[in-house]
């Protein structure tokens, strides 16, 4: 099992989100929530709209294009027009870099 | 007085004049460009766009299309903005926005009415130039003293005697339908400004053709069961499901597309059989995305939708063939008008 190192928990604050590109995966986005961390894909399952630029709230984010909401822990499709979940990455936090796991 | 504006886009080189009577999502759409929409009528929000620079008023600042929050934020809709100077606007684009057929305005005279069920006619109408639009695109109709014009879609097809035939539901309290129905008479005109939509006849796409509509729905599916005619390379024949409530709201498809001389399945399907009028109704029962399985006979990731319906249609539809049966989003075209 690969382990990506994403980003430093420093650059997400709690309730915000950092949109992260590495090679070989799609656009990432960061989640911090209460100061935990979640990584799921960053662009809608929907439309080609970057979650990142969405609101959070209660743990969801909505798309800022046509307002679908995600939930943030599991990726599943809240809201039409959204159907189809995002898809969620395993997130180990060490000494202050937030991994994910890489399957392939 | 019409004055015009010059409006850029941020982040390119791309521009475009707008006439102050006309939205700027319009305006662009009319010059080729392919911003991003869906509904035309502030209902959906596809159109959202921030203002950069200049100055705009909002023509329906109520619009279900926006969230209050993103209006504190100082989102606007681009199909209910008019622009009062030049301006920089930032909003979404993409090919698929771009109309085969350019939008214009027309004065269009009312030339047939005839009933199809209780509550849904279809309406002709004849403009002094070609009819050119897309099977499944819709146009704006306007009528003198009505501010907010409303979106119909064309059941016909794009022809050169200029010809627009769109099927209403007359809704209680439909300012614009009651219009239609009761004040408009055989000869009146009224403006039509079109071809809009984006869930147009895709004929360069093999797979079979499987239509799913209620209500006035049913006229874009026409259109593109009516287009399916001309697209060689179409396989097999095109299936309608078809959903109302009641018999009563079920026109005679069979007839309207023999005139056409196009073959298709047609499924009607009701919701509600005891409404039956005359005769008891011995057909299928319940909701039509339910019965999109059972009617078709390949697994359904092997044929492409059309859509067109009340909005819990449309989300049980998507709903049923995204989740359980994996279809790819992009096999299936609707316009949200929600």
């Amino acid at each position: 099992m690969d382990m990506v190192s994403v980003c430093k928990t420093d650059e997400v604050a709690p309730g915000t989100s950092l949109r992260v590109e590495i090679d070989g995966l799609p656009p990432l986005a960061v989640f911090n929530v209460d100061d935990e961390f979640f990584v799921i894909d960053d662009t809608c399952t929907h439309g080609d709209a970057s979650l990142c630029d969405g609101e959070i709230e209660d743990g969801q984010v909505e798309c800022p294009w046509h307002n679908a909401r995600f939930c943030i822990k599991t990726g599943k499709a809240l809201t039409f027009p959204a159907v189809v979940p995002q898809k969620t990455y395993v997130v180990r936090v060490l000494d202050g870099t937030v991994h994910i796991e890489k399957n392939d | 007085m019409t004055d015009r504006f010059h409006i850029k886009l941020a982040g390119g080189n791309v521009a475009f004049d707008c006439a102050s009577d006309d939205t700027l999502l319009r305006g662009g759409l009319r010059q080729g460009l392919g911003l991003a929409y869906e509904c035309n009528v502030g209902a959906c929000g596809s159109c959202k766009f921030d203002l950069v620079d200049g100055e705009v008023d909002d023509l329906f600042p109520a619009a279900p299309g926006l969230k209050p929050k993103e209006r504190e934020r100082g989102k606007r809709l681009a199909c209910q903005c008019v622009p009062r100077s030049d301006c920089t606007i930032k909003i979404r684009s993409g090919e698929e926005y771009v109309s085969d057929h350019v939008p214009r305005k027309m004065q269009a005279r009312l030339i047939a009415k005839r009933a199809l069920t209780h509550d849904i006619s279809e309406f002709s109408f004849a403009t002094g130039e070609a009819a050119q639009f897309l099977p499944g695109q819709y146009a704006l109709l306007r009528l003198e003293g009505i501010g907010q014009a409303r979106a119909y879609s064309m059941s016909n097809l794009a022809n050169a005697d200029g010809t627009w035939q769109f099927i209403i539901r007359k809704v209680p309290a439909g300012i614009v339908s009651n219009a239609l129905f009761d004040t408009l008479q055989v000869g009146s005109e009224l403006e039509l400004d079109g071809p809009y939509g984006i869930a147009y006849l895709r004929p360069q796409i093999p797979r079979p053709i499987v239509c799913i509509a209620g209500g006035s729905g049913l006229a874009p599916v026409l259109s593109i069961i009516r287009g399916t005619r001309d697209a060689g390379g179409l396989r097999g024949i095109p299936q309608l499901l078809y959903g109302g409530r009641g018999p009563g709201d079920i026109p005679d498809i069979a007839a309207m597309l023999s005139v056409s001389g196009v073959e298709a399945g047609i499924h009607p399907v009701v919701s509600m059989p005891e409404l039956a009028p005359v005769a008891a109704w011995s057909g299928d029962v319940g909701f039509v995305h339910e019965f999109v399985p059972k009617k078709l006979g390949q697994p359904l990731t092997a044929y492409e939708y059309y859509l067109a319906g009340p909005p819990p249609m449309i989300e049980a539809c998507v709903r049923m063939l995204v989740a359980e049966h994996n279809v790819p989003s992009t096999q299936i075209h609707f316009d949200r008008f929600f």
